[in-house]
């Protein structure tokens, strides 16, 4: 014990002395001595290292320059929608009429995002997109991930056709097979026997399973994508992983959740994220499963409509098209407010995870 | 009872199967076989009934013979719309392709750079994926159009597109600008929908420039490589697998995105309850990009090079 803690005093005796023994800083030179410096080791150098190093001196002063002008640029092109966004919806409908207001209102209202919210049905919409799109893409980024641990990490006779089958989901547009997939859940036979023993088919049209089934067989939306990007990254991971734990006994499926799990932490975020994200855009798909469902994008689609029926009633034709304005832009803005925080929580994880993540396997 | 024995990689191979089994029954019900039966609607005529699909034999109204492509002759012979909207489509595609894999790849080497403020610039540009696919989008950019102060044009005076042509004109070359000036201003008028289509792309091509090693990078520095000579004899190869997934990527992203002419006749027609005749449409649609991809694939196939 005594010897360990003297071991200890002299090593850091030691690091304190060699700190203190920092070479002393050389003495400021005037832009003159420093030009003259250089010009003298220039002339020790070729001429064509001369040339690369005076091109080189260039480029690094102007890049930077140029680079930030591009950066900001591109930053306006794809803030200025949303800049837009916040600029309209908080502007009474006559000053969208005067041309001297650019972004900021004369007068502040809070009235388009309360009308639109009512036209939206905003809270309940809001709660029933949330229990389907949570919900869905929760079970679909661990449906996800199993399948694609099994491509990533196992040998097994048909494996090739069997992926071919996952590049095929997600090349074939849901298009084309949404008419069977319809038919499918509106004439429902469990096993294939239930219509034999009842004579009835069970109509699941409208209800969640349409959508819940999928998921949890990791066939949501996209999911094609989501299976091989699990499968990049999990190979991406070393091999001895795995090994080590199937001689300290581990099952594969605990291997699985103990050991590969942890280590996939930012695939898991990424595609967490981009599947939240699609199952929220979704329109297309929630409206030929159900007749009517509330969900934000869809929602959107048709706050135009409800917008007329449920407040401007009457007075329908006294709103002109760049007042409506006002209420689209309110619309779009509760409706991504919700995503847009949850991206700006997990952002920095998020642009970290894909620039780490197995993507780079491909 | 005798004890089966099972090689190790044999006991492995199960435990796939295993960990595959539940996307197998789902991709078997709601994607393998769906598919099939959309492939065989395409033959057919399929027309809603109570109860379900009645799916009797294609009939040619004219002979009154049984014609199984008679769905398919109609898209391409009878339909109107269908073929100018294929080749619109198809041409519009051709057109973008490179437009938006070049601009991804030159914003992805930009970002890819350390410089102050790189964290907030990469989350804004990833910004458009999270909102871009729904209908967001399409108010954004209709209420752009509505409003006047339209970004996109602003930018596109910083392009003088017609200054390539007086230049042209002046040198004693006429009309040659008309195509190049109309692919020009058809770029930068839209540069606003460029860089909102460019999301996906920026982010792959961002982790394949993270993949390229640091030994390359040193070696290059000390052989004095320009930064010219380094995006080609480094950059690119090392990319180059990405740049194909790239290309595949947009083509799929423009074929199935449900705003194109093509996707959009396809639902109206859906609509109308032909079932048969909207999977004939579907199907020749998807040949003919898979016919696309293929041909891209064999061409870029050769450029590309595999850092093994």
């Amino acid at each position: 014990m005594a010897e360990t803690i003297a071991k200890k005093n002299a090593l850091s005796d030691f690091l304190a002395k060699h700190k203190a023994e920092k070479p002393p800083k050389e003495p400021k030179m005037s832009r003159k001595e420093r030009r003259e410096r250089f010009k003298k080791r220039m002339e020790c150098l070729t001429p064509e290292e001369q040339r690369y190093l005076r091109r080189k001196q260039v480029i690094d002063a102007v890049w930077p320059i140029f680079r930030a002008i591009i950066v900001f640029g591109l930053c306006f092109i794809i803030l200025y929608p949303l800049l837009f966004m916040v600029s309209a919806a908080f502007r009474p409908r006559a000053d969208m009429n005067d041309p001297t207001i650019m972004w900021i209102p004369k007068h502040f209202t809070l009235s388009n995002i309360k009308e639109t919210m009512r036209a939206m049905d905003f809270w309940h919409t809001l709660g029933n997109t949330a229990v389907l799109n949570i919900g869905c893409s929760l079970v679909q980024v661990i449906t996800c991930a199993i399948t694609g641990y099994g491509f990533a990490r196992y040998n097994f006779k048909g494996k090739s056709i069997l992926f071919f089958v996952v590049i095929m989901m997600i090349i074939v547009p849901p298009q084309i097979i949404l008419n069977p997939q319809y038919t499918f859940f509106r004439y429902f036979n469990p096993l294939g026997i239930y219509h034999a023993i009842t004579g009835n088919y069970i109509n699941l049209i409208d209800h969640f399973p349409t959508m819940y089934m999928p998921a949890l067989t990791a066939n949501g939306l996209r999911a094609g994508l989501f299976i091989f990007l699990f499968r990049q990254s999990f190979r991406g991971l070393p091999k001895e992983l795995e090994d080590a734990a199937a001689l300290d006994g581990c099952s594969p499926l605990t291997t699985f959740v103990k050991v590969m799990i942890p280590n996939a932490g930012s695939t898991f975020l990424t595609v967490f994220l981009f599947s939240i994200v699609w199952y929220w855009n979704d329109y297309y798909v929630s409206t030929s499963f159900f007749t009517n469902n509330k969900t934000i994008a869809l929602m959107l689609k048709n706050l135009d409509g409800n917008l007329t029926r449920i407040i401007f009633g009457n007075d329908a034709s006294s709103v002109n098209a760049r007042e409506l304005i006002v209420w689209l832009e309110s619309g779009c803005l509760i409706s991504i407010l919700p995503i847009l925080i949850l991206y700006i929580c997990l952002q920095k994880n998020f642009t970290e995870g894909i620039a780490r993540s197995g993507l780079t396997g491909m | 009872m005798k004890k089966i024995h099972m090689s190790y990689e044999k006991k492995k191979g199960l435990y796939g199967y295993g960990f595959i089994a539940l996307w197998f029954v789902g991709a078997l019900m709601f994607f393998i076989i769906p598919l099939i039966q959309s492939f065989y609607y395409s033959f057919h005529d399929v027309a809603p009934e109570t109860g379900a699909l009645k799916i009797t034999p294609l009939v040619d109204g004219l002979t009154g013979q049984k014609n199984m492509f008679l769905n398919y002759k109609n898209a391409f012979m009878t339909d109107p719309n269908f073929r100018q909207y294929l080749v619109e489509s198809l041409g519009d595609m051709a057109l973008n392709l490179p437009v938006i894999v070049i601009f991804s790849l030159f914003v992805a080497i930009v970002i890819n750079q350390k410089f102050r403020g790189r964290t907030f610039a990469r989350a804004v540009f990833f910004l458009p994926v999270i909102i871009a696919t729904g209908p967001v989008y399409a108010i954004i950019t209709g209420n752009l159009e509505t409003s006047g102060n339209n970004s996109a044009e602003q930018f596109s005076t910083m392009f003088e597109a017609d200054m390539v042509d007086q230049l042209l004109e002046f040198i004693g070359i006429y009309g040659f600008g008309d195509k190049f000036t109309e692919l020009l201003t058809s770029i930068t008028s839209d540069i606003l929908n460029l860089v909102w289509k460019c999301g996906i792309q920026i982010i792959i091509f961002l982790s394949a420039l993270q993949g390229i090693p640091a030994s390359a990078k040193e070696a290059a520095a000390i052989e004095g490589a320009t930064s010219w000579e380094f995006f080609w004899k480094i950059t690119l190869p090392y990319i180059s697998p990405m740049i194909l997934v790239n290309i595949v990527y947009t083509v799929i992203d423009a074929f199935t995105d449900p705003t194109n002419q093509v996707m959009e006749r396809m639902l109206s027609v859906q609509t109308e309850w032909k079932y048969g005749y909207s999977a004939a449409m579907a199907w020749s649609y998807f040949g003919i990009i898979l016919a696309a991809l293929g041909i891209i694939f064999a061409i870029m196939n050769k450029l590309v090079w595999y850092d093994d």
